[in-house]
């Protein structure tokens, strides 16, 4: 453990974005834009609930922040990102647990997709999942993972419905432990 | 890939990875590494005790930043809109972004 944060006071995010200096695989604007939000993100309530139970017991479900649609599903709305820089699709999908590379697509502009495209597993590690079951590392895979677009300015939407919205079909499935994978 | 980031807006648990964007579990193919990955951040939910800690994943990337480097194959609306109006990059660092300027679909909240 490198350190261990609570309460998100605002001197701490000052020294979180500081940070933010040391990453290497970062470029230089995308750092003075991380560090600034870092800098204005207000101190937030951290929510916490104990696991009270070992991960060799628990159900695992993944969310990939990569923009991940299923070709049976409607992909997420580039057109109109490209049309309003500003906005983004806040939308979310389901992802079956058999879900590969050949049956998705990767709908987000702010990444090279073509990792994700080529080994699903690089942005939302399905196959992974169910090794680490198949060994008893976890109890289990959910049947159904998650994927949302992750460039989102203006996060309302995510908040009041994506989230809520991803967490009750979680919480239909018994699942025990979620991953937010970012990209 | 910036933890500082994801904890500053309150994630219980966070793993710190120092990975390139668009592969935050590794190489296309790199099985073993991917589970190696995936298996070391699931077991930080048992090693954090505290609300907000950050762990730190022991990996590192294999190739150097220069060699990592992969950016999208044609450059995001938002930086395309920032070099065509480079005042507009004073809004974007200070979050203050406009409201949208087409409507919203109707089908625009879940989509499966």
């Amino acid at each position: 453990m490198i350190e261990t944060l609570a309460g998100g006071q605002p001197a701490e995010h000052r020294e979180l974005a500081k940070r933010v200096r040391s990453h290497s695989f970062v470029d230089g604007p995308t750092r003075k834009l991380v560090r600034s939000w870092i800098e204005r993100e207000p101190a937030h309530p951290i929510p916490w609930t104990p696991l009270t139970k070992p991960l060799s017991a628990c159900r695992v479900a993944l969310v990939s922040s990569a923009g991940i649609a299923r070709h049976d599903q409607p992909p997420f709305d580039q057109e109109r990102e490209r049309r309003d820089p500003w906005w983004s699709d806040q939308s979310w999908r389901p992802i079956p647990l058999s879900t590969t590379e050949a049956d998705a697509g990767i709908y987000h502009l702010h990444i090279d997709p073509r990792f994700g495209e080529q080994d699903l597993d690089c942005v939302l590690p399905l196959r992974r999942l169910q090794e680490l079951s198949a060994d008893g590392v976890v109890g289990g895979a959910a049947a159904t993972h998650y994927s949302f677009m992750g460039y989102i300015l203006q996060p309302r939407q995510l908040l009041a419905s994506t989230a809520p919205a991803i967490a009750a079909r979680m919480a239909e499935e018994a699942v025990d432990v979620a991953v937010l994978v970012p990209v | 890939m910036i933890p500082e980031f994801t904890a500053s807006v309150g994630a219980p648990r966070v793993a710190g990875i120092e990975f390139p964007f668009g592969r935050p579990l590794g190489l296309p193919g790199d099985r073993a590494g991917q589970r190696a990955v995936l298996h070391t951040a699931l077991e930080v939910i048992t090693r954090a005790q505290t609300p907000g800690t950050v762990i730190q994943l022991p990996f590192t990337w294999p190739q150097s930043p220069r060699d990592a480097r992969a950016d999208p194959p044609i450059p995001p609306p938002i930086v395309q809109l920032i070099k065509r109006r480079p005042w507009l990059a004073v809004r974007l660092l200070a979050r203050d972004i406009p409201e949208p300027v087409s409507p919203a679909r109707p089908d625009d909240g879940q989509q499966p």
